[in-house]
């Protein structure tokens, strides 16, 4: 067997492996970048938030020194307030944006949201609550060495939660901020009163006081990187099974048609056997017609040289016996002379043989040639050949017309010279001879007949009938050879067809044939 | 020059001297030249061989030829007489046991004249001869001598 038939493919797993990395290092490269994204717009969100709350620090900065400032000091010079007054709740705009920052918080969280830490933190604050961690100290000293720092920015992580820190430069010192936060000795008095310390003052002008630190929960953010986590988790699951999916129809399909292929070349394997079968069976059928045909020529030979060898050596006898006769007659007596007849009826009979069997060989070789022949016309003249044969024979013929077949001409005429004699033959005793030549149905097909109410013959021979030389009968009681319906049978079977007798001693007989 | 002569062609002593009975019996009193083989036949025609000096202006009346013979046999002698420019128009018989439809063919295909098959029983036999003899001999108008 060749490489190309063996037995099953089996499908390469190593593909499967390749293709679960390939699909985890997708995965891995589309998470990644998608967690990029997401984190970028996190961290946007958070911006934007912090922007949003700084903002209305701003506006709230604004309204309380240009609004709610000037007015309140309009009171204080037309000496509706008393000139010590000072409460923190309506000049320190940091405490009230710190009070109004903590509102806020109060109000996300009643709103379930997470609270943004806001602190304005300084180096020296007035009240301690604003004053600086190291952190912020820091980042004081660093946007004051660097004013053109506009923000500083970091994520940190406080109880592993994320969060964007914003660090923001708060003012840089006027001269005006100095009313309150210069030296303790030229604040109002008021302010002097409410903060015993340092605190809030001693500042100079063009120094960063404060920083807004300022920082906003990503978590709740974080929650869109998950839905996109999932989803394209779950898109590329989907992805990578019907990568999975479609390789093993591939190794599948490849499976089945090498299979096929396989298959297919088994099959030629087959028909070229068959064909090499089919030519060696035609070459053997050639070789055997070759012999046959020899076999056939070798019987033509003998059939011919049976025809002259045989028949010349009896032609000798019975010619020198009658000559024996002719010219020694007169001195032979009664029984020699009966011998010498009965020499002369042996070589006679012997020459009938001989041709009889000729015949018979020389019926059951050649071609069939077959066309339509009309056999009830052939009966009607062998019937009227026969009674031209012996005029003074009463025998009366009934041949059923219009019976035709398809055969050949001269083999048919052979099987009704036979049939249709041997009734004539046997009914040569019997009165009111009655030949029939008809056909019947039987088993849906048409079968012929010959019948005759002569002598016929007894049921328990009815198997020897159509041997060659067998005869029912002694040549006293009827003449013949016993070949006639050994050539008949030949004859219906070299066209196919079959013949059987019935009959019972002297009820006649009848012979049934198809063609 | 006209005798009258027939010609037997065969090999059987038998068959010849049967012949040669039944042509006397029946009172054909012919001069019967009598060959044993297909050579000696076309020897006697031709006048070679045996017969090399012959009157060639002496042919027989009839050929009586068997089919089945020693050396050459009756067809081909069929063929040779009738290829050949004095003999071809010769009357020949066909004189033979052979009954074979193929026989008949090819002496008539050839040329021949008549086909008598031989009867066993030598009643019939003498009857053929007899009639043969009388057609052939007495009836039969043979063609003109070719001369050579």
């Amino acid at each position: 067997m060749g490489p190309e038939t063996q037995g099953f493919v089996s499908p390469p797993r190593h593909h499967y492996w390749k293709i679960t990395l390939v699909a985890l290092a997708v995965t891995c490269a589309v998470a990644g970048g998608l967690y990029y994204l997401a984190r970028l717009y996190v961290i946007n969100e958070a911006e934007r938030n912090i922007e949003a709350v700084l903002l209305a620090h701003k506006g709230m900065h604004r309204y309380i020194q240009e609004v709610m400032h000037p007015a309140f000091y309009k009171l204080k010079a037309e000496g509706m307030v008393a000139e010590k007054f000072y409460a923190p709740e309506i000049l320190s705009s940091s405490f009230i944006v710190r009070n109004q920052h903590k509102a806020y918080n109060e109000e996300r969280k009643a709103a379930g949201l997470e609270e943004v830490y806001y602190k304005m933190a300084a180096f020296n604050p007035r009240n301690p609550v604003n004053k600086a961690d190291a952190m912020e100290e820091k980042l004081i000293r660093m946007f004051n060495e660097n004013k053109e720092l506009k923000n500083y920015r970091e994520i940190v992580r406080i109880d592993g939660k994320d969060y964007l820190y914003v660090a923001l430069p708060f003012l840089v010192n006027k001269p005006k901020c100095l009313k309150c936060h210069g030296d303790r000795e030229d604040a109002p008095l008021g302010l002097q009163l409410l903060y015993p310390g340092q605190g809030g003052f001693n500042e100079k002008v063009g120094d960063i006081r404060a920083i807004e630190s300022i920082r906003a929960p990503m978590e709740q953010q974080y929650f869109v990187i998950y839905i996109l986590f999932a989803s394209s988790f779950a898109g590329l699951l989907v992805l990578a099974g019907l990568l999975f999916f479609n390789t093993r129809l591939r190794d599948m399909v490849r499976v089945r048609t090498q299979a096929l292929a396989q298959e297919v070349v088994e099959r030629r394997r087959a028909e070229e056997e068959v064909r090499r079968a089919n030519e060696e069976l035609e070459d053997r059928v050639e070789e055997r017609t070759a012999q046959i045909a020899a076999a056939n020529k070798e019987l033509d030979s003998f059939a011919y040289s049976v025809s002259h060898d045989l028949r010349a050596p009896l032609r000798g006898i019975d010619g020198f016996s009658l000559a024996l006769l002719e010219d020694y007659g007169e001195r032979l007596d009664e029984t020699a002379k009966d011998y010498i007849s009965r020499v002369r009826a042996g070589c006679l009979r012997m020459g009938d043989l001989i041709d009889d069997m000729l015949q018979l060989s020389r019926l059951s070789r050649g071609e069939i040639h077959r066309q339509e022949v009309d056999l009830s016309a052939m009966a009607s003249e062998i019937a009227g050949e026969l009674q031209r044969g012996a005029p003074q024979r009463r025998v009366v013929f009934e041949i059923t017309p219009g019976i035709t077949v398809a055969g050949d001409v001269i083999l048919l005429r052979a099987v009704l010279d036979n049939l249709l004699g041997n009734a004539w033959k046997f009914t040569a005793k019997t009165e009111g001879a009655r030949i029939t030549f008809g056909r019947q149905e039987e088993g849906g097909k048409e079968v012929l007949f010959v019948r005759d109410n002569g002598a016929g013959f007894d049921m328990a021979y009815a198997n020897k009938l159509f041997g060659a030389f067998q005869r029912l009968h002694s040549t006293q009681e009827f003449e013949g050879t016993g070949i006639g319906l050994a050539t008949v049978q030949r004859i219906i079977h070299r066209h196919g067809g079959s013949i059987r007798a019935e009959g019972a001693v002297g009820r006649g007989a009848t012979f049934y044939f198809s063609v | 020059m006209r005798t009258n002569m027939i010609l037997l062609v065969e090999d059987n002593p038998d068959d010849e001297a049967l012949t040669l009975r039944a042509l006397k019996k029946n009172n054909i009193l012919n001069e019967v030249i009598v060959a044993r083989d297909g050579a000696e036949a076309l020897d006697f025609l031709f006048g070679t061989g045996s017969y090399t000096g012959r009157d060639l202006g002496i042919m027989p009346e009839v050929i009586l030829l068997d089919i089945n013979l020693p050396k050459i046999n009756g067809l081909e002698v069929l063929g040779k007489i009738r290829a050949t420019e004095r003999t071809r128009l010769l009357p020949v018989v066909i004189l033979t046991t052979s009954n074979e439809e193929q026989d008949k063919l090819k002496s008539y295909t050839l040329g021949a004249n008549s086909f008598i098959r031989k009867p066993v029983d030598f009643q019939q036999f003498s009857e053929a001869i007899r009639q043969l003899g009388v057609y052939w001999l007495l009836l039969n108008q043979a063609p003109p001598l070719v001369k050579g």
